[in-house]
């Protein structure tokens, strides 16, 4: 993307910054030649195979043009309605991903003691068995003399046989990155709704109110597509943002200026204001929730968030927000998404924003209806667990390092926190014997090198990956894992689910070089660890054809996985019909909710303020956004997508730079109070003065990775990390990892 | 004038630039020479707070007076008479950049490689399997069209802020202006 200003340029010669040579790195890591060349060809001279996309959960259906063995081009699917036959960069550029020349391709292990990121690790290339049996040997060496509980997992908690594997280790220290992104919206939702819904119906909407959440500028197709099909019949669009070149800013009617971190004092102003004047939709309400029995509390605890009083937190006029508030409420549907990363984990008060955001979703009584927040139709795929059921497992202690026990709604979740993964180390030395870590990179936290700094630390790490980011850095043994392009699963829909839908994932081409699937990786990784939980009851090994197999039947969508492979993709079409009792304890949703007051928690969304806020010394609030054509710290090294944005800047205010004598492209130093970055000066009048924003996703520091390598800089360098005692003192029902709560000062260099 | 053209609605032109990696895919553009036939440019008017943001995706816009066919020594650039649009013979192509400096859209583009230009070819070999150009049929908002001029012509306009002046080289390319 280029970005042009008002009169400075016409159109001419847009051609940016010129990309520098990447490096190439001389080793065994030998390059793959894609053998295509010249234009795609034609569907009659090539094999399209359905699939679908995997850089999101959205995971839109895709045709796979192959030529002679070689992928050549990817296309929407156009009776999956995720993506309704369009893609996204990401997706589009799968070439990019299949034939990286920088792809982990073989084990390896590192023959350099020294860990840490930038140093080289000295890598060899061993064998899976080499590989695996190293693995193995540590891994029971560290149970036993240390306990499971010694053996530390960065991964999500699925697939099934991933599961199946953690559950072998038995460990309570599993951490991922959820608290950086739904985990707020996931504990809120079970608790106010019944369960975290991605649906959206925002196609159907005739009103949409964005607070944080940039759900067009991210760029899924789903909602790109919906938000966008809403405007062009004529819904109105209003977009709360400190930033207006966001997505969702750009389509909107109204794109609202916003202070940062304020969004929770206008929605709870708005609630304020539906409430006073009784817009809501009182069928809804008073008959399908609990305001009835706690309308008094609910009454008494908004009457003082009035407008007035959140325009002085939020720069929003009083008047803009009531007849926001207005429209909100009689121009239904109406629907105000909440999806994750923003708003739920941007700021400290994240779980209180999204629990306001979906009150307003309540009041306006959409919930599972059209034009609203919807529960998923999806099919029931079982997991490994149910097709072969495996020996007891191991009893976990519910200890773990960061203190997740001791908060009653994230133990429940047992998921996330990245955000204090740092903090529960330095505090716990010596704990941590063994680490495990699947596609995960340090670019994923807070303050990566207080993060690094404790992960080099552990003596064994295994890491599996795709790519070589920085934490293979970090790794003591490597397993590369096949791309999606390379697997077979089964993949149900339910980002955007009226009724039941599933596409097939089936390779492409076979898994490149040495890599494997992570299911073929857990079997054989499996079998050797933990035996027992690796074979069927007559001691042969799990077949996973035979897994795959019983998914598809049982989940109603075949005879077997070959079946389904030819079918592609299954759609049961069905009337939507609307839920009249929600998975609750009472079958009702709950506005006012007792099991957060019980906790010790605020029962209703209660104005807090964010947690760092501007100063003398720091003036400026820190925005973020992962630009459209990337997906968190993943898609960078892609040299499709890598050259369409490769690197990073700071965008500022074009009067604030004046006054500090700050002018296009001049280096800038960016400081927070935990770090400092630099980064090109890219002035725009689309942003407050008041902030200045760093797109995230660059400054990889791996050199393996040769066409991000040291391009641009980690926003998240200036973010500081957190630790439970921090989340217990503000009482944060929902654990938001506060990753854009950061003020920051610009100087020029 | 060319039989067809793009339509840009820019109230709904996202920056996703699905339309840039689509175009790298089908045509097997090489990626690391910063050779981008389509990109898209992030436009901001006005003062903040008074500011209206959009992206425009360009590329070429096979003019009907093509100066680089014009300015071409080496006969590498030729319209295609049956329906106007602009191609570049690399075989012919000497690589002296001449192209580059008339065309007002940046859209030939040195291969510094190759030491040839490189150019959008309005996806001619799907317009003559009767598809979309890859970057229109994967555009998730319908920002990006394609269809016959005649068609396009009345559903928008010739000239946005910062376009060079259509009238010099009169290019297949309609806009539909953001409001606001
Ligand atoms: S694909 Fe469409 S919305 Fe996305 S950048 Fe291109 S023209 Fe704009
Ligand atoms: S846009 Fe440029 S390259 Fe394309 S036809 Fe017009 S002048 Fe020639
Ligand atoms: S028409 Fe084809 S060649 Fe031209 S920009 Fe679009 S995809 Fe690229």
């Amino acid at each position: 993307m280029n970005t042009l200003d008002a009169n400075r340029r016409e159109f001419l010669k847009t051609s940016g910054t010129a990309l520098a040579g990447a490096a190439v790195l001389p080793g065994f890591l030998d390059g793959i030649v894609r053998k295509a060349s010249g234009p795609v060809p034609l569907a009659d001279t090539a094999t399209q195979i359905i699939s679908d996309c995997a850089w999101c959960g959205s995971a839109c259906g895709m045709k796979a043009t192959v030529s002679g063995g070689v992928l050549t081009f990817v296309e929407g699917l156009p009776e999956d309605i995720q993506g309704g036959g369009k893609m996204c960069a990401k997706g589009k550029a799968a070439t990019g991903y299949l034939y990286d020349p920088d792809r982990l391709k073989y084990p390896m292990k590192r023959t350099n003691p020294v860990k840490g990121v930038g140093v080289d690790a000295g890598w060899v290339r061993i064998t899976w068995d080499e590989a695996l049996d190293l693995a193995t040997a540590k891994l029971k060496e560290t149970i036993e003399k240390n306990g499971r509980d010694s053996v530390m997992i960065l991964g999500l908690a699925s697939p099934d046989v991933w599961a199946r594997f953690q559950n072998c280790i038995g460990t309570s220290n599993r951490f991922d990155h959820w608290d950086e992104c739904f985990l707020a919206n996931r504990v809120v939702s079970a608790n106010v709704i019944g369960g975290f819904v991605w649906g959206h119906d925002f196609a159907n909407a005739k009103y949409i109110v964005t607070f944080g959440w940039d759900v067009v500028g991210k760029a899924k197709v789903v909602w790109a597509r919906a938000v966008t099909d809403a405007k062009k019949k004529g819904a109105k669009i209003v977009s709360f943002n400190p930033y207006k070149a966001a997505g969702t800013s750009v389509v909107a009617d109204e794109a609202i200026s916003i202070r940062p971190g304020s969004d929770l004092a206008v929605v709870n102003a708005m609630i304020h204001v539906i409430l006073a004047e009784n817009l809501y939709d009182k069928a809804f309400v008073e008959g399908l929730t609990n305001f009835p029995q706690y309308e008094t509390e609910i009454r008494a605890h908004f009457a003082p968030y009035t407008p007035e009083w959140a325009e002085a937190l939020s720069d929003v006029p009083a008047e803009t927000i009531t007849r926001i508030a207005r429209e909100f409420a009689t121009n239904g549907p109406a629907i105000a998404p909440i999806h994750k990363k923003t708003p739920s984990a941007n700021y400290a008060n994240g779980s209180e924003t999204t629990f306001a955001i979906t009150i307003l979703n309540v009041l306006a009584g959409t919930i599972d209806r059209p034009g609203g927040r919807f529960f998923p139709r999806t099919h029931t795929i079982p997991g490994i667990d149910a097709i072969v059921p495996p020996p007891a497992y191991p009893a976990k202690s519910g200890v773990d390092i960061v203190g997740r026990h001791r908060h009653p709604f994230l133990k429940a979740v047992g998921s996330g926190m990245f955000s204090c993964l740092a903090d529960g180390l330095r505090k716990n030395p010596g704990k941590i014997q063994m680490g495990i870590i699947t596609r995960y990179s340090t670019m994923a936290f807070p303050n990566p090198p207080e993060v690094e700094a404790e992960l080099k630390k552990i003596p064994f790490t295994v890491v599996c990956d795709i790519f070589p980011n920085e934490i293979i850095e970090l790794a003591d043994v490597v397993l590369p894992s096949a791309l999606y392009l390379e697997v077979s699963d089964l993949v149900a829909r339910d980002h955007h689910a009226p009724y039941k839908m599933t596409v097939v994932r089936q390779p492409v081409v076979p898994p490149q070089f040495e890599t494997k699937p992570l299911g073929s990786i857990l079997l054989a990784w499996g079998l050797k660890a933990f035996p027992e939980y690796w074979k069927n009851p007559d001691g042969t090994p799990i077949n996973m054809g035979y897994v795959l197999d019983e998914k598809t039947k049982r989940a109603g969508l075949g005879a077997n996985f070959a079946e389904m492979k030819a079918k592609g993709f299954v759609k049961e079409v069905a009337p939507f019909v609307p839920r009249t009792s929600f998975p609750t304890a009472s079958g009702k949703i709950n506005i006012y909710v007792k099991a957060f007051a019980d906790a010790g928690f605020e029962p209703l969304p209660t104005w807090k303020q964010k947690r760092d806020v501007p100063s003398s010394q720091y003036p400026f609030y820190l925005l973020t956004i992962i630009p459209p054509m990337h997906i968190r710290n993943t898609t960078e090294n892609n040299r499709i997508t890598n050259e369409i944005k490769g690197t990073n800047e700071v965008f500022i205010n074009v009067q604030t730079a004046r006054g500090l004598g700050i002018s296009e492209g001049d280096t800038i130093k960016v400081r927070s109070r935990v770090g400092e970055i630099q980064v090109p000066a890219r002035l725009t009048e689309a942003i407050r003065p008041d902030c200045v924003l760093v797109p995230h996703g660059f400054g990889h520091q791996s050199r393996l990775m040769t066409a991000a390598y040291g391009k641009g800089a980690k926003d998240a360098i200036l973010v500081p990390g957190q630790s439970m005692d921090d989340i217990l003192a503000r009482k944060d029902v929902g654990g938001a990892a506060c990753i854009m709560d950061a003020v920051v000062s610009i100087a020029k260099i | 004038m060319s039989t067809y053209g793009f339509l840009v609605d820019l109230g709904l032109c996202i920056s996703c630039s699905a339309c840039e990696a689509a175009c790298k895919t089908w045509n097997n553009v090489p990626t690391g020479r910063n050779v981008r036939w389509r990109r898209v440019i992030d436009q901001v008017l006005g003062v903040w707070p008074k500011v209206t943001t959009y992206g425009v995706s360009m590329a070429c816009n096979h003019c009907a007076d093509a100066p680089c066919v014009k300015a071409c020594p080496s006969g590498a650039l030729t319209v295609r008479t049956k329906d106007g649009i602009v191609l570049l013979d690399k075989t012919k192509c000497i690589g002296c950049r001449y192209c580059e400096s008339v065309c007002p859209y940046g859209a030939p583009q040195y291969d510094a490689t190759e030491k040839k230009m490189s150019k959008c070819t309005m996806c001619v070999d799907r317009i003559d399997a009767g598809k979309e150009p890859a970057c229109v049929d994967t555009c998730p908002t319908g920002a990006l069209q394609f269809g016959k001029l005649v068609d396009i012509d009345h559903e928008g306009v010739k000239q946005i802020p910062n376009f060079a002046e259509p009238s010099y080289t009169n290019p297949s390319i309609r806009f539909v202006p953001k409001e606001g």
